[in-house]
């Protein structure tokens, strides 16, 4: 069981490796419109690099309920419940 | 002032009627706020008092998803005014130009005033002030208004400069009574999807097409994942028609298994060649949607062709959907390089004519020699889109002129490296192909939309199907393509990104 600071702190790594910004600092109320390159396109894409790391697979209607960072982990500590 | 309202071809004097009709039912859906036409109307006739003593001929409205900017756009309209959207995502620099270009003295806003501060430019926030219970606003003479341009669409001009495409309301009459005349079953009681940004013109029939019906119209919010939104507002608000980018359709593809939209009644593709392949993936999330293919250049407003795309056995061309028959009024012919008409079956530049065709670009008149034509008495307009006719009348497109290219003196279609490319994928992801000036001359840069991978495989399919002239010189992966803001696959961006 990961803590949402251990998610979020992975979560950084992603997207600052999928959306090429190593300054990039998400908090749990970060949106797509605090972050630079972060749309339509790159969000499939992040959430592909997200579940492959988390081992989980979300949904659309799962996907389209994210409204902020903390949406997102919420959703996969969710998910890894055992 | 002349009234024309007994004339029921005349877009306005159409809207007006619906809007007094069904003034308490709801003409717009924007961020789950409802707004009656009463509330619509009310609000386009503040602003047209605020435009009543603005003596220039175009205004600038901020493209916002807000009540004021649409009842901005039909205000405009009842002033006799032409439009010309400024957005806010655009650099400061572009809307500058813009506002010098067109000539705009006067700019609307509903939230956002994004002109740079430096430009002395009367703004105006139409959400503010009184909202007082006025009607609706009377019509300007009808003879004046054929003439007046209904707005202008700036698209990126390939010297730099935004060319501007002005439409008149004589064009957009003669559109209305083509589309019109489709044969949609609509109602009052339909619900309708404008998920275009206003500064693209099928945001235009998206938006005022419902209107003329007294049907609803729902708008897609700005902040957010747009194919997100589309898909989620097409399902729980249960849209009846729905007019989409292919894009978006593509990016939701892992997901059609999860999705249903058993109330829509017409799926509309558009803005870009649509891929059968995708269709019929789509097609059992809508099993009561008739699929309709339109396809048109601003220049012929809007869309000027149809095609109802069929169950089976879709007329395609390297995987692109046909584009069909063009609309009433409007006249097609296929073209050689020598100009001359080419027969049935044979691929040519495709012309168009007829009366939704601008008359020129803004203020450009060398540009506009450029792109028209005239022969037997009829104004042509070059399309740079090839395409041919088929035994049945059908046209079938062919891809952008401009994606043709010579090599070693091979005429070759990228859009046939594309296809071959996609189908070594299954269709999943998207393929463009790039003719780049090379050390040694003109060289084939193949670009997928997909995650870096060994390209061996790939390469030895493009081999089996393609003579050794076709092949790419090097093969690129994007794991995801750029968009411009029409929804459009950006290709020159593509090509700075592999660069």
């Amino acid at each position: 069981m990961k803590t949402t600071a251990e998610i979020l702190e992975a979560l950084n790594g992603i997207f600052r490796h999928v959306l090429k910004n190593e300054s990039l600092n998400l908090t749990e109320t970060t949106t797509a419109h605090d972050v630079d390159g972060w749309d339509s396109l790159t969000n499939m894409l992040l959430i592909s690099e997200v579940e492959k790391a988390f081992g989980v697979r979300f949904n659309f209607r799962e996907i389209v309920k994210m409204k902020n960072v903390g949406d997102l982990c919420a959703a996969i500590a969710n998910k890894m419940k055992p | 002032m002349i009234h024309i309202e007994a004339n029921r071809r005349h877009l306005l004097a159409t809207i007006r009627t619906a809007a007094l009709r069904h003034a308490e039912r709801p003409a717009l859906v924007i961020e789950e706020k409802i707004y009656t036409y009463a509330q619509l109307f009310r609000q386009v006739a503040v602003i047209c008092r605020r435009l009543e003593g603005y003596a220039g001929n175009v205004v600038g409205v901020t493209g916002e998803n807000a009540l004021e900017t649409y009842a901005s756009l039909l205000a405009a309209w009842f002033t006799g005014k032409a439009y010309v959207i400024l957005h806010p995502d655009y650099p400061a620099e572009r809307n500058r130009q813009i506002v010098g270009q067109a000539g705009i003295e006067l700019v609307l806003y509903a939230r956002q005033d994004i002109l740079p501060d430096d430009l002395s430019l009367p703004r105006c926030c139409t959400a503010e002030g009184a909202t007082a219970d006025e009607g609706c606003p009377d019509l300007p003479p009808d003879t004046f208004l054929a003439d007046t341009t209904a707005y202008i669409i700036f698209t990126s001009g390939s010297t730099g400069t935004p060319k501007g495409v002005p439409i008149s309301h004589a064009n957009l009459d003669a559109f209305y009574a083509a589309y019109r005349s489709l044969g949609w079953k609509l109602n009052e009681n339909d619900r309708l999807l404008q998920m275009f940004e206003l500064t693209f013109d099928v945001s235009v029939v998206s938006f005022f097409y419902p209107l003329t019906l007294g049907a609803c119209v729902y708008t897609v919010p700005q902040e957010g994942m747009k194919y997100l939104q589309v898909l989620d507002l097409m399902e729980r608000h249960r849209l009846t028609f729905a007019a989409v980018a292919p894009s978006v359709l593509r990016l939701a593809r892992p997901y059609f298994h999860e999705l249903s939209f058993p109330d829509l009644r017409y799926l509309v593709v558009t803005a870009e060649a649509s891929d059968a392949d995708l269709l019929e993936a789509f097609r059992p999330c809508i099993p009561h949607a008739e699929i309709i293919n339109l396809y048109g250049p601003t220049e012929a407003t809007i869309y000027c062709t149809r095609y109802t795309v069929p169950a089976h056995g879709c007329k395609q061309h390297n995987g692109m959907v046909a584009i069909g028959k063009t609309f009433a009024g409007m006249k097609a012919v296929i073209v050689g390089e020598d100009g001359q008409p080419l027969p049935t079956d044979t691929t040519g530049e495709l012309w168009l004519s007829g009366p939704q065709l601008m008359t020129g670009y803004w203020q450009q008149p060398e540009l506009t020699a450029q792109c028209f034509v005239r022969r037997d008495g009829r104004l042509y307009y070059r399309t740079g889109d090839l395409c041919r006719h088929d035994a049945d009348g059908d046209l079938i497109y062919c891809g952008r002129k401009d994606n043709q290219v010579k090599i070693q003196g091979f005429r070759i279609e990228l859009g046939e490296i594309e296809h071959c490319a996609k189908e070594f994928y299954a269709h999943r992801c998207n393929a463009v192909v790039l003719a780049l000036q090379g050390e040694g001359g003109c060289e084939l840069h193949l670009v997928v939309e997909h995650a870096p991978e060994d390209t061996a495989a790939l390469m030895q399919h493009l081999q089996s199907r393609l003579p050794a002239y076709m092949l790419p010189k090097r093969i690129h992966f994007l794991p995801v393509f750029p968009l411009n803001k029409s929804n459009k696959t950006d290709r020159p961006r593509i090509r700075q990104l592999i660069g």
